[in-house]
């Protein structure tokens, strides 16, 4: 069904097949045509379903489009355009849309000078952000071609007059689908597709998107179930310049305060000697932080020059900045990740990573932003933090050069975006579920739903849970059980699909004050975590948590004091599990010259040569693996090191599992091994994960070995579904969830919900949704999003696999102080807690701690 | 430290001598949650009679007094209020020949239930020595007992963070000894008397010195001190 475009047409072939006044345009304009052009214009003008991958600036907007304006240009010739809407742009990014109009706008108005006459192609723009009288326009006078996001679409699906319009579309184009399928707005949109491809049958599909894999699962995943697909995959035009910097020859000796400085200069010296640097740091505090510093250390350098930009800062600060960025007023903008994807953002010439991208993916899109004319080279540096990160970030190059693109996880059956989806047909039209359960099993991502999953949804939107004489409350879709028919329910019905649409939860952003003065807002995970006298870093400054109340955060600023906590743990991203494969491959190569006594200046020679780092890297990383190999030896692909380390100056054992994986895999194997540990013991246990590896660490001994023997037993997902039952993050999954199913309305009645009074009500939220069943819908799809889409089971499935069938050696050894390896792991503190005694037992214990403590006095009182 | 005499915790109810006292039910807090768009169904006052239940089966007590918040809205009565405040009435007739219904902060509208079961309301009820009020305003006179709800007072362990404990506290407040009752809705646990911010007027000074039981399993916990606990 999914079959690759071998050749793409030549110049003369389009020109032939194009109108006169699109080919001559295209003459005077280009000459000729980009590859991603002719792999595509001749396809979509036939109709076809095509999925077409290309790196940025490679013409993507006119391979998409150019069919598609000839086709409009040769009716108006005929006078035989309609008033209805022949093309239909997707994009996930509402900033993206005027950009297109404008692309579309200047190459329709030089035809125009062309043909000599105006054509009569409407184009129209509805987002978010369209008016009410901008609607109605449309209404009468409809585009051409529509430019619109997911949501927008579900919208205009779920409205009579503007589905009419919809009705036998041509073509559906999705832009940046690498970054939409990854997530429920892609699911989302699958659905919308559907939806769509029901009121146009002879609808083609466009698909644009980065370079990604698998590649025939985002073709499949683009036209859904049982179609066919051409995949065109446009090759990297540009030369790619990439290197990884360590700011000092030796990353170990040097100070915090050292590595600081050097780091900063070095920073400067690459932004000195360019004209404009774009700063990825991955988190917003690492924004905030490099934006400080720069200023502090070169305050004649930096002033009005600088920029950050991340997600926490206000809309009007980042168009802001992106708008001076565009005029090329700035020499540097630093930003979390949020300037990954998006708009035009002008002449970059250099791409700066601190600490790793985590992925190929991700850091051949953010290369992408400089450079950005077709032919120039992309230049991007990635400065390293550690030596952890310099192996991480030297396999990553090497990966990124053979374009070894990580596989992107698609998630599928999400029963929260089903049911508003669901909900959605109802609002517009009768129908018989049968039909919506034949047009949803066409979609890629719910291609294997079970129809007792579906049929659970529709009782759940017909509102049947809960005591008889609530269920009016909770009803949203009006059932008819005999006939199997739906329909809208109630006067509300439309209103509260219309204004509580979407997949993304709400910015749960606490309120930090000091006093009565507002400071900023921090992440409410990042809340979570921390616990009264904590220093962190917000905005720059250092301040420490008080109390919180409802939404809002105490702090009190302790100007200079050195944080406890490291900021914005949920933000961290996770190292991809391919990148993860390909570490441990290397480990394990290095560990075979190790073995084979090959010399020091042999395996400095391979690792230069495998890795093409410099002479220092080298250095360093041999001497890192080296270290770990002398102390209890080098875990690698086949082997996983299980290292015993006992701190006698505290009363705790780590058992730290070299596991390197990705966190997404290491969430969930020390939850599965921690709560199989609790369970043996009977006491709550403490574990750290990170991308190399996790520990799991309580008072008393730990007894991994049967813990492994009882993992590779049972089945994974069943003690999963036990092990994270008590977590925060289910917890706050589920809240989303339910926000998505509507469950829980953002809308409701005219009054818009603050999150404080969601937040309140999510813990409320869970016991009471067990009391409907352990295993209501919503409550499944949190656990599956949990454990399939914020974790990756299905990889640690694999690796219990290969412990059980022996292909990965589990070696145990015993450590008083901690190997190279596990040093960052143990130091970084815990990620959670798994509890495993119940309620009374744990305050059983308190209670005997306490009697430990006061004994005396206290039966001296009494 | 022993509580003072003729009182009795049986898990969320202070008894003294025979009168029962139970604080901050907020009935109806679901139907506040369906009107602001939270559809879940209500299961509280089940699990407020159930727990009622085990107490009485512990007790003899022949008066009961309701400190104050038995319903959650402020302003009007809800349909839930209504259906749900009078069942739990009626519940309690079954088991004590006398209910006293203390004025709570969130009670302003609460006379047209009470009247349907010919119950009074009251600022605050006085036995012997020992008053009960609600604990959002102070009391113009004081007694040597003083018993409050208002505050929810729970409690959290720096070993398990993510877990809050309902707790009674006990401690002086001028003269008088202070009750603080825990709220005996199921559905909130309280707010952690270890991050010290309180609403009350009764809890403005330092509470250091509070005594605390946990109600967690059958029989209350004396943990000692708020500062013991703080150094756990």
């Amino acid at each position: 069904m999914i079959s690759i475009i071998k050749k793409p047409n030549t110049n003369e072939e389009i020109f032939s097949k194009l109108n006169p006044i699109t080919s001559k345009w295209f003459k005077q304009k280009f000459g000729s045509f980009t590859d991603a052009q002719r792999y595509a214009i001749l396809n979509i003008e036939k109709r076809e379903n095509i999925f077409i991958t290309s790196p940025t600036g490679s013409g993507k907007t006119l391979s998409a489009f150019s069919a598609i304006l000839d086709h409009l240009i040769t009716l108006s010739g005929k006078n035989k355009l309609e008033n209805k809407v022949y093309a239909i742009y997707i994009s996930p990014l509402k900033a993206l849309t005027r950009d297109i109009e404008i692309n579309l706008t200047g190459p329709l108005q030089e035809m125009e000078k062309i043909a000599g006459k105006e054509f009569g192609i409407n184009l129209g723009v509805r987002t978010g952000d369209t008016t009410q009288y901008e609607r109605q326009k449309m209404l009468k006078k409809p585009p051409h071609i529509l430019i619109t996001t997911p949501e927008s679409l579900a919208l205009m699906l779920s409205s009579m007059k503007f589905k009419e319009l919809l009705r036998g579309a041509g073509w559906a184009i999705l832009d940046e689908i690498h970054a939409l399928a990854e997530n429920k707005r892609g699911v989302h949109l699958s659905l919308s597709l559907e939806r769509l491809q029901d009121i146009s049958p002879k609808m083609a599909r466009i698909g644009l998107s980065a370079t990604v894999e698998p590649i025939e699962d985002l073709a499949h995943y683009l036209v859904g179930h049982g179609r066919i697909c051409k995949v065109a995959q446009v090759k990297f035009a540009k030369k790619f310049d990439l290197q990884v910097i360590s700011p000092l020859p030796d990353l170990i000796d040097a100070t915090y305060g050292q590595m600081q400085r050097a780091q900063y200069k070095k920073l400067h010296e690459l932004i000195d000697t360019h004209k404009t640097t774009l700063i990825f740091t991955n988190t917003r505090a690492g924004t905030e932080r490099v934006v400080h510093d720069l200023k502090e250390m070169y305050p004649s350098k930096y002033i009005e020059n600088i920029g950050a930009h991340h997600g926490s800062l206000s809309k009007r600060h980042r168009v802001n900045i992106e708008t001076k960025l565009k005029e090329g007023k700035l020499k540097t903008v630093v930003c979390s990740t949020s300037l990954e994807l998006g708009i035009d953002i002008g002449y970059i010439d250099l791409v700066i990573c601190l600490g790793s991208p985590k992925s190929v993916a991700r850091l051949l899109q953010r290369s992408g932003r400089s450079g950005h004319a077709l032919h120039e080279t992309v230049k991007a540096r990635i400065v390293v933090l550690d030596r952890d990160d310099l192996v991480e970030c030297s396999v990553l190059l090497k990966n990124s050069l053979a374009r070894k693109i990580d596989t992107l996880h698609i998630p599928t059956n999400c029963l929260d975006v089903l049911a508003q989806q669901i909900y959605g047909l109802a609002v517009a039209d009768r129908w018989n579920i049968k039909d919506i359960y034949a047009l949803i099993k066409k979609s890629y991502c719910y291609q294997n739903l079970a129809y007792g999953d579906f049929l659970e949804i529709i009782n759940y939107l017909a509102g049947n849970y809960g005591e008889l004489e609530e269920r009016y409350v909770f009803g949203k879709i009006w059932y008819d059980e005999e006939t199997g028919e739906i329909s809208k329910r109630g006067s509300q019905g439309r209103l509260i699909y219309m204004t509580n649409i979407g997949t993304i939860p709400d910015q749960t952003g606490v309120l930090v004050k000091t006093g009565d003065v507002a400071v900023g807002t921090l992440d409410e995970n990042f809340l979570e975590r921390i616990k009264k006298g904590d220093i962190f870093i917000l905005g720059g400054s250092t301040y420490q948590f008080q109390f919180s109340r409802g939404m809002v955060a105490q702090v009190k600023a302790v100007p200079g004091k050195q944080p406890t906590v490291p900021s914005w743990y949920s933000e961290m991203l996770p190292l991809s599990y391919d990148l993860a494969c390909s570490i441990q491959l290397f480990r394990r190569n290095i560990e075979d010259h190790f073995v084979n006594k090959k010399s020091k200046n042999e395996t400095l020679d391979y690792i230069h040569e495998y890795l093409s780092v410099d002479e220092n890297a080298c250095k360093a990383i041999y001497n890192y693996f080296r270290e770990q190999y002398l102390y209890v030896g080098l875990p690698h692909n086949q082997k996983m090191l299980v290292e015993f380390y006992q701190d006698d100056t505290i009363n705790k054992k780590y058992v730290v599992f070299h596991s390197l994986y990705g966190r997404r895999v290491n969430d969930v194997l020390s939850r599965a091994i921690g709560y199989i540990i609790a369970k043996l013991q009977k006491r709550d246990v403490e574990i750290g994960i990170g991308d190399n590896g996790f520990y799991v660490a309580s008072e008393k001994n730990i007894q991994v070995l049967r813990a492994l023997e009882i993992l590779k037993k049972e089945e994974l997902g069943k003690i999963m579904k036990v092990a994270i039952e008590k977590t925060e993050v289910l917890k706050r999954r589920f809240r989303h969830c339910a926000g998505r199913a509507l469950m829980i309305l953002r809308q409701y009645k005219g009054q818009k919900k603050t999150v404080g009074k969601q937040q309140v009500s999510s813990m409320i939220l869970m016991k009471a949704v067990k009391r409907i069943s352990d295993d209501f819908c919503i409550l499944k799809e949190a656990r599956r999003e949990v454990l399939e889409d914020l974790m990756d089971i299905e990889n640690a499935t694999k690796i219990v696999k290969k412990l059980k069938n022996g292909s990965i050696e589990v070696k145990q050894v015993h450590t008083t102080v901690p190997s190279p390896f596990a040093l960052k792991l143990v130091t970084q503190g815990y990620t959670d807690i798994l509890q495993m005694e119940d309620k009374v037992a744990f305050i059983r214990r308190m209670h005997k701690n306490v009697l430990a403590k006061i004994g005396k006095k206290h039966r001296l009182e009494e | 430290m022993q509580l003072p005499k003729h009182f009795k915790i049986i898990d969320l109810a202070l008894q003294y001598k025979d009168t029962l006292i139970i604080g901050d039910l907020q009935l109806g807090y679901e139907t506040e949650l369906h009107k602001q768009g939270v559809l879940i169904p209500s299961f509280q006052l089940k699990d407020i009679l159930k727990r009622l239940n085990n107490i009485f089966e512990q007790t003899t007590a022949k008066r009961i007094v309701i400190n104050g918040d038995i319903k959650h809205q402020f302003g009007s009565i809800s349909e839930q209020e209504w259906r749900e405040i009078l069942q739990l009435f009626d519940y309690l007739f079954t088991k004590v020949r006398e209910i006293i219904l203390v004025k709570g902060n969130h009670d302003l509208t609460l006379r047209p239930i009470a009247k349907k079961r010919n119950i009074e309301i009251q600022d605050s009820y006085k036995i012997d020595e020992v008053t009960i009020l609600h604990g959002h305003k102070l009391p113009k006179e004081t007694t040597k007992t003083l018993v409050i709800g208002h505050e929810h007072p729970a409690i959290s362990f720096p070993k398990r963070p993510s877990e809050k404990y309902k707790c009674f506290l006990v401690g002086k407040w001028k003269k008088s000894t202070l009750f603080i009752l825990p709220s005996f809705n199921p559905l909130t646990e309280g707010s952690d008397v270890l991050q010290e911010n309180f609403l009350s007027p009764f809890l403005q000074e330092n509470i250091n010195n509070f005594e605390v039981y946990i109600v967690e399993g059958k029989k209350p916990l004396h943990f000692g001190k708020i500062k013991t606990i703080k150094k756990l």
